[in-house]
Formats: structure tokens, C-alpha cells, sequence
């Protein structure tokens, strides 16, 4: 009798071990499938266009749609390249791209260091007064910045692109954050040895907040690259353009040749998202990192 | 020069290059808007102080209203951002293989620039393109939907673009709010026989409550400024449909360069974000647990 009940005992754990794994295929398997589903409908898109462009002469109309190209032919890129002009407008992108965040970088750096490590006065007034411009919403902000910028007569300038964007609060405050982790013994010692403040800012301080510095140039290598709006509005000259603005350019032109389009807009996108995807350890804990600020 | 190495000093000379950028791009703006708003000011002809007329005129005029309605309307994304979002972050917050490569892939849309995504899902969104065609093989709709060039669909279909775009920013947020969350209290609730979905509505989201407020607050500034979908898409059309106050605000403005009546606006628009604003902080307030 004893026998029995162990027996009986040893089969219903192991019905249990086997209902538990299979619970757990289960779940795995639903788990992958929503999240393969996810990748189709946010990738997907992306996907379709790339075939487009790759298939000159087929339909973006065509029915059913092509996630992947039946065949490749580069005829879209080649003939989209020769028109527009793309080198000028990617020199174009990168030159407000690296005024912008070589800026943002300097600026923010320069800004939050005192508010972070020094003891003087007025330290508290000018916070509050960021974290005040920070609540009040401006939508009237881009009308005032157009008539700074052209009583500046910086209009068609790319100086006039970069300079309404030139630093954010919200980078400072980013900046702050990582420069409160930055033990006091550190200037300290710069002060000893006799250093002057911009040298202890220079040498001593800024090797140690590299990540937060690489956080702002990610954001702000995304923000200036992508911007289209603002460059319209200062550049009275396309020649002038950064890219994105030129594809709405493009656009307007040749609504009807959705092949150039197509390629133009892919031409577009994948530098900004293979950047990302070479940094997006360092992005995804970086941004994660500045909301807990 | 004794003063010059004070520390005072020293600090002063590190922020004032920001200081004066911060002065001239985000402070004047917000001053300099409430006399603009008081004159007539444009290109061409003298300025005059109108007193409060731009304002009067604002009440008055119709497709302004529509417009903060648009944006209004718009403002209904918010709740749906935080549900699927907060969603997404639960389904990619485990160690499974390939976890990475998937939240890099919805991470995609959000570092694309609006203008190409536009463009993309002004084809997919056409009577014969993509989303017509999987919605008729599921066989949920039963004719080809304009769904950008009927004013009944365009918003929502605009609406839906914005979303689409911003869901995994708000996930990575989220996500990093969960793995903040101590696995204890799961595995305490997995002891004491609660389902997941119980998990999730007594302990995810109580405890996630930071990050819903700080979400909600960006999303919600997000979908009052919304402009890029309908400058690149349909210019406030069919009609007025699309209207938002930013894009009325920019055409006002900076198409028209009526500075004095655009910046009239854009206060009454000020004013009504911040009061949502306000709104959502106090909604929030009630209540709340911490770990």
C-alpha cells in the first residue's frame, strides 16, 4: 500500500513538471508570436518602401503588397541621385547636424558645470528660472525666434538653423545630474596643484561625464538630422537645404514618381538608423536614464 | 583683479554663453509673445497697438475653433499611447533571446525623420495601397477607404501615424520604470496565487505611476503641438479637417506673416496646455503607493 501511494505520488509530480513545461512552451510561443507581430507592423512599413524603391516600374498600388522585392534594380537610386543632388544635401545635413551638437555639447557642458559643483550666488534663482521656462509652454515660440533671427540677420544662414536649438534646458538639467556624481576631491585637488577653473572644467572634470555627453550628441544628432521645418522657414535658398527638408522639396515636385520618392526617402533614412542601431545600448540606458532625473 | 578668481565669478563666465542663448530662444519668446500679441504687426505696413482686438477676432474666428477642437480631439491619443505602450514594455521586459534586437525594432519609427514617414504612410494610407488592401482580405471593411482624403477618417488616421511613431519612445521609458520594480513583489504575488492580469493592474501600473505622470505630461504636450503629420500630409485639409492650432498658428504666421494676430494665438494656446497641464498634475496626485 505504501508502494502504491509513492507511485501514485511520483506520477502526479511529474504530470505536474510536464504541465508546467508546457505552459511554459506555450507562453514562449505566444510571447514570440505577439512580438513578431509587433516587428511586422512597426518595421513593415520600412520593409515595404525599401521594396518599392528597390522594383523601378512596379506599382506602389500593387496589390498584394511586396514585403520583399521579387526582383532588384537600383534604377530608382541612381536616376533620384543624378537629379537631386545628393552629396550637397548631405554635406548640407551634416554641417547642421555637427554645429548642432558640437553646441549643445559645449553649452550644456559649460552651463551645468557651476550649477552642479560650485557654491555662489544667484546658483538657486537661476534654477529655478530653467525649471520655470521648462513648465511655461511656448507655442509661439518658432514666430519670435523668426523675427530674433532675422533682426540678428542671420537669416539663410546655417548659423540661424542651429542657434534657436543651440541648448535646452532639458540638456542641462541632463548635464547637472551627471555632474553631481563627480567627487568634490576632484577639483580639489585641480585647485592644490594650482589649475585654473577652465583647466579643472578641461582636464579633470570633463573625461569623467563622457556618458552624459554621449547621451545629448545621440538626441541631438537625431533632432538636427531629422529637423525640417525650421530650416525652411530660415533658409530662403533649397540649395541650402538639409535633406529631410529637401524630401518634402522632392516631394512637392514629384508626387507622381513614387520610385524616386521612395528611393530619395530611403537614401534619407538609413544613415539615422544605422547610427542608432550601432549606439542603441548606449541611447536606450541613456534616455531611460535622463527621465529618472 | 581679486574678484575675478572668486568662484562667483568663475561660474558666472561658464554659464553666460548658455544663460544668453537660453535668454534669447526660450525666455524672450515667452515674454515678447504678450506685447506682440497686443499689436498688428506684420510685413508690410506701420504697427499699431490694437489693444485686445486680435483676441476678439480670435473668438470669432472659425476655423481657429476648429482648430483647437482638431487639437483637442487629438488629445485622446494620450490615454491610448500610455495603454500600448505600458504594453509593450511588459511584453519586452524579459531576458528571452532576440529580446534586444525587437525593442531596437520598434525603437525604429521613432529616430525616422516625421517627413519619410509621412510619405510612406501617405501610399500605405491610399485608396489602393496597403492598409486598404489587409483590411479587406481580414475582411473588416468592405470598400476602399480614402482614409487621408475623407474628412471623417483623416484625423484619426493622422492620429494613428502619431502613435505609431511614438509608441517606442514611450516604451523604452516604461521599460525602464519596470525593471526599477523589485522582482520580490512579483514573486510574493505569484506565491500568493495572482493571475498576471492582477499582477499587472495591483502592482505594474500602481507602482509605474512616476513614469505614467511623466508620459502623460510629454505625450499630452506632444499631441496639442502636433504639426509635422499634417504640414507633410494634408496642409489642415480635406476643409478644415486636419486643422490643428499649430499648423494655424504657423500659417497665421510665418505663411501669412501676421506676427501680431499668430502670437494672439499662440497664448490662448499657451494658456490651454497649461491648464491641462495642471489638470493631469492634480488627477495624478490622488493617491499613489510607493516600494
Amino acid at each position: 500500500m505504501n508502494k502504491a501511494m509513492e507511485h501514485s505520488r511520483s506520477n502526479a509530480m511529474s504530470s505536474g513538471v510536464i504541465a508546467r513545461r508546457l505552459k511554459k512552451t506555450v507562453r514562449y510561443t505566444v510571447t514570440y508570436i505577439l512580438l513578431l507581430l509587433l516587428a511586422l507592423l512597426m518595421t513593415g512599413p520600412f520593409l515595404w518602401l525599401l521594396s518599392v524603391s528597390l522594383m523601378p516600374g512596379r506599382n506602389v498600388f500593387s496589390n498584394p503588397p511586396a514585403i520583399w522585392p521579387t526582383f532588384i534594380d537600383f534604377g530608382n537610386y541612381v536616376q533620384v541621385w543624378n537629379y537631386m543632388n545628393f552629396p550637397k544635401y548631405i554635406m548640407n545635413t551634416l554641417i547642421i547636424t555637427v554645429l548642432g551638437v558640437v553646441f549643445n555639447i559645449v553649452l550644456s557642458c559649460m552651463t551645468a558645470y557651476p550649477l552642479a559643483l560650485f557654491r555662489f550666488k544667484g546658483r538657486d534663482m537661476v534654477f529655478a528660472l530653467l525649471i520655470t521656462t521648462m513648465i511655461i509652454p511656448s507655442s509661439t515660440a518658432m514666430i519670435v525666434h523668426y523675427l530674433t533671427i532675422q533682426w540678428l540677420n542671420l537669416g539663410n544662414s546655417y548659423l540661424g538653423v542651429v542657434l534657436p536649438a543651440a541648448v535646452s534646458v532639458f540638456n542641462i538639467f541632463l548635464m547637472r545630474q551627471t555632474f553631481q556624481g563627480i567627487p568634490a576631491e576632484i577639483r580639489d585637488s585641480g585647485k592644490m596643484d594650482g589649475a585654473s577653473e577652465l583647466r579643472i572644467w578641461w582636464q579633470l572634470v570633463l573625461p569623467l561625464v563622457k556618458p552624459g555627453i554621449a547621451v545629448i550628441m545621440l538626441l541631438e544628432v537625431m533632432a538636427f538630422w531629422n529637423n525640417f521645418l525650421w530650416p525652411i522657414v530660415v533658409l530662403d535658398d533649397p540649395e541650402k537645404y538639409p535633406l529631410a527638408s529637401a524630401l518634402t522639396y522632392l516631394n512637392g515636385q514629384f508626387s507622381y514618381n513614387f520610385g524616386w520618392i521612395a528611393a530619395g526617402t530611403i537614401i534619407s533614412v538609413i544613415p539615422i538608423i544605422l547610427v542608432f542601431l550601432f549606439t542603441q545600448r548606449y541611447y536606450m540606458e541613456g534616455l531611460a536614464g535622463a527621465v529618472k532625473g | 583683479m581679486r574678484w575675478m578668481r572668486t568662484e562667483t565669478f568663475a561660474a558666472w563666465a561658464f554659464m553666460a554663453p548658455g544663460l544668453l542663448i537660453v535668454a534669447v530662444f526660450v525666455l524672450w519668446p515667452i515674454i515678447y509673445g504678450i506685447p506682440l500679441s497686443l499689436t498688428d504687426y506684420s510685413v508690410i505696413g506701420e504697427t499699431h497697438y490694437v489693444g485686445f482686438e486680435n483676441y476678439v477676432t480670435a473668438v470669432q474666428d472659425k476655423s481657429f475653433l476648429t482648430s483647437l477642437w482638431n487639437s483637442l480631439v487629438y488629445v485622446l491619443i494620450v490615454p491610448f499611447i500610455q495603454v500600448f505602450s505600458i504594453l509593450m514594455a511588459i511584453l519586452v521586459n524579459t531576458r528571452l533571446p532576440l529580446i534586444k534586437a525587437f525593442r531596437a525594432a520598434y525603437y525604429i519609427p521613432v529616430v525616422t525623420s516625421m517627413v519619410a514617414v509621412a510619405l510612406m504612410w501617405s501610399w500605405l494610407f491610399s485608396n489602393n495601397g496597403v492598409v486598404n488592401y489587409i483590411l479587406i482580405q481580414l475582411g473588416i471593411i468592405q470598400e476602399q477607404v480614402g482614409w487621408l482624403s475623407s474628412s471623417s477618417t483623416a484625423l484619426y488616421a493622422l492620429m494613428f501615424i502619431t502613435m505609431w511613431k511614438g509608441l517606442g519612445y514611450y516604451m523604452v521609458l516604461y521599460l525602464a520604470g519596470l525593471q526599477g520594480i523589485p522582482s520580490e513583489l512579483y514573486e510574493a504575488a505569484m506565491i500568493d496565487g495572482a493571475s498576471r492580469w492582477q499582477v499587472i493592474m495591483r502592482i505594474t501600473v500602481p507602482l509605474l505611476r512616476p513614469h505614467i505622470l511623466f508620459c502623460t505630461l510629454i505625450s499630452l504636450m506632444g499631441a496639442i503641438r502636433v504639426f509635422d503629420e499634417m504640414f507633410v500630409l494634408t496642409q489642415g485639409g480635406p476643409g478644415n479637417a486636419t486643422l490643428t492650432s499649430s499648423l494655424y498658428i504657423y500659417q497665421k504666421g510665418l505663411e501669412q506673416f501676421n506676427f501680431g494676430y499668430a502670437s494672439a494665438l499662440g497664448l490662448i494656446v499657451s494658456v490651454i496646455v497649461g491648464a491641462l497641464s495642471i489638470f493631469v498634475f492634480r488627477l495624478n496626485r490622488r493617491g499613489g503607493v510607493s516600494y
